[in-house]
């Protein structure tokens, strides 16, 4: 079997996966579409030990109502039960789905609607057959192709997206700006601990902040950055600045979260420089 | 108290039995076809070994989904536990496995004992001490699939709490059925059954290979056909006659020579070694200064007579083996023929031309 046998396989393949998948997803019996999906609340929100397991998540105690029955359920993010619990409060609205009449397999979702179509797989099949035409046009026509086919999208891709997160980054930054910040206090550090097969020993680790709005909510939340030397943070006092409609976003550096924004912009354009370079050259070179 | 005895196994029915051969047969299977593909050169056969068990554990998982959703469907119990004893059984980092034997006291059961592993937090680990109260969470149909509830809902955490539990005896101690013997034969048989069936199924590809199969050399060509065979190469030639025939019949011995250096170069030989039904010649390799001579000089039509006269006359009543060796060693070409019988061994020595030299009788 040569290889325009083996791409044009490749392609027959994933192409009939991802239109079964479409498929399903119009007669709407994909996983995602079947699964119940409700807003939980936090009841009550305790501490996590210091040097306690980073993957357990912030322990909280949820509730909520499974609506066809209505019945009402009360539940601990306790083992594998979905996103982790890295910012909590009292009262705070958490994503719960669970398959249909199965209220005891639920899983916390930070965004209850992703996944609701099921198109996931099916979209990467698409990918998979695009990357393979893009192969085969870069073996039959030559390797020019294989520019024009990785470059274009993208370039596309970033050109669309760079206006929308400049605008989201901006919007993100004046909404930390916009109240006065509030103290905070790192209460415990949580750890990782992961060993290879040489035994080396790799070990991440969060800070873990409390700090109270002006509006009176007690947060709790992992505090991936802005803090410096994360791992003797325990009881070092801190300045968060948060958004007032959403304490879950929030920062211990507001300088650092706008070198960020500039990075990642210089970030992305790069790349879209790149991608528009390797379209020219390709464009030329067909 | 009422004792609690093992749940009665789940899978020791007909069905499960069949689904073990079933796999015991797909794994012999497997592994003959890559086996065999690879001996008979056979890339469909070699893709099919690569195939079979991604499609049989494909089948498996479908057929499996039934029996998965409906065990997913039930929902896990919860209950009280008290630790009986714990012990960490390695690791001394992050999660640390524990062996844990708890008694488990179910609202609507009686209490019994079970013993299990779980992985412990190291910062977690002063939390468990024996006689400590739990919550666990186990299926209905399967309670030794204890697991520890780290953090129990508030009703759950008030009532260990309160709760004061009472050791379950060991005998109530409830375990996973074992699978039996039953499983380990059925599954072997599978497995030897596979892998027959691949093999019966390629036998004559097989055969035919080993026959024909070469020992050592890239360079190796052989023949077969029913009274004799050949063997040979770069360095080496070896005949085979079948049953009932001899190298000491007439002209077969020069038959055998001429049949290892028919079309080839003239080859020299270090030594050709002949016995009843075997000829053995070493070739000389090129540009190797070694003591060689002609192989089809040899007086091959004088040889019958030497090995007779070393069989008659030299004190072996009743020979067993005979053995002709001709090499160059010495300088000149030299035919030892050696006897060997319930007397002893003898031997007698003939030049280039079969004319005896030397007799060694037997002693």
């Amino acid at each position: 079997m040569g290889w325009n046998e083996f791409l044009t396989l490749w392609c027959g393949v994933f192409g009939a996966m991802a239109l079964l998948g479409f498929g399903r997803s119009l007669a709407g019996v994909t996983r995602g579409q079947r699964m119940v999906r409700v807003m939980g609340r936090i009841e009550r929100v305790r501490e996590p030990r210091h040097d306690g397991s980073l993957s357990d998540g912030i322990p909280v105690v949820v509730s909520f109502r499974d609506p066809s029955t209505g019945q009402e359920f009360t539940v601990t993010n306790d083992g594998d039960c979905g996103d982790l619990v890295t910012t909590a409060w009292t009262g705070r609205e958490i994503g719960v789905r669970y398959p249909p009449g199965r209220p005891h397999a639920f899983k916390f979702a930070d965004d209850l609607q992703d996944g609701r179509r099921g198109l996931g797989w099916p979209s990467f099949a698409v990918f998979l057959v695009y990357v393979g035409l893009v192969v085969l046009a870069a073996i039959d026509w030559g390797w020019p192709w294989a520019l024009l086919g990785v470059g274009g999208p993208l370039a596309v891709a970033i050109a669309c997206a760079l206006p929308r997160d400049a605008r989201h980054r901006r919007r993100h930054l004046d909404r930390l700006a916009s109240v006065a910040p509030v103290q905070g206090r790192v209460i415990a550090v949580v750890k990782n601990v992961q060993t290879n097969e040489d035994g080396d020993t790799f070990v991440s680790r969060s800070p873990v902040v409390a700090f109270t709005t002006h509006e009176g909510t007690a947060v709790l939340a992992y505090c991936d950055s802005g803090l410096l030397d994360p791992a003797n943070s325990r009881g070092r006092d801190v300045t968060i600045h948060y958004a007032p409609d959403d304490p879950g976003v929030f920062t211990p550096d507001l300088a650092a979260e706008r070198r960020t924004r500039r990075t990642d912009l210089t970030c992305s354009v790069v790349v879209l420089l790149v991608a528009v370079a390797a379209v020219v050259v390709g464009a030329v070179m067909v | 108290m009422t004792i609690v005895t093992s749940a009665p196994p789940t899978h020791s029915t007909p069905v499960a039995l069949a689904r073990t051969f079933l796999a015991g047969g797909v794994s012999g299977t497997t592994l003959a076809a890559l086996v065999v593909g690879v001996v008979v050169e056979s890339v469909p056969l070699f893709v099919t070994g690569l195939v079979l068990p991604v499609v049989y554990g494909l089948l498996r998982f479908l057929a499996g989904r039934p029996r998965r959703a409906r065990e997913a469907a039930v929902a896990p119990r919860t209950a009280l536990a008290m630790i009986e004893s714990l012990k960490a059984v390695g690791g001394d980092t992050g999660d640390i496995p524990v062996k844990f034997d708890l008694t488990v006291a179910p609202d609507d059961a009686s209490a019994y004992r079970v013993e299990f592993r779980q992985n412990i937090n190291l910062v977690d680990l002063p939390d468990y001490r024996p006689g400590g109260i739990l919550v666990v969470r186990y299926p209905p149909d399967q309670p030794w699939r204890v697991k520890i509830v780290k953090r129990p809902t508030p009703e759950w955490e008030d009532r260990a709490a309160a709760a004061h539990l009472d050791s379950a005896p060991g005998q109530a101690t409830v375990s996973e059925p074992p699978e039996g013997g039953a499983f380990d034969l059925v599954a072997l048989l599978g497995l030897l059954l596979g892998a027959a069936a691949v093999v019966l199924l390629f036998r004559v590809e097989l055969f035919e290979q080993e026959t024909t199969a070469a020992p050592s050399s890239s360079s190796t060509t052989s023949v077969s056909s029913t009274s004799s065979s050949t063997v040979e190469s770069a360095l080496s030639g070896t005949v085979s006659l079948g049953p009932g025939q001899s190298f000491l019949d007439d002209g077969e011995l020069r038959r055998a020579v001429n049949s290892l250096t028919a079309g080839k170069d003239p080859l020299q030989a270090i030594t050709v070694v002949v016995q009843e039904r075997l000829l053995s010649v070493v070739f000389s390799p090129a540009g190797v200064p070694a003591p060689q001579f002609d192989p089809l000089s040899l007086p091959y039509e004088r040889l019958p007579a030497l090995v007779k006269e070393a069989r008659t006359t030299l004190g072996v009543h009743a020979p067993q083996t005979w053995q002709i060796t001709a090499d160059g060693l010495t300088g000149s070409l030299t035919i030892k023929v050696g006897v060997t019988g319930a007397e002893g061994t003898a031997s007698l020595e003939a030049d280039g031309q079969g004319q005896v030299v030397r007799r060694t009788p037997a002693r």
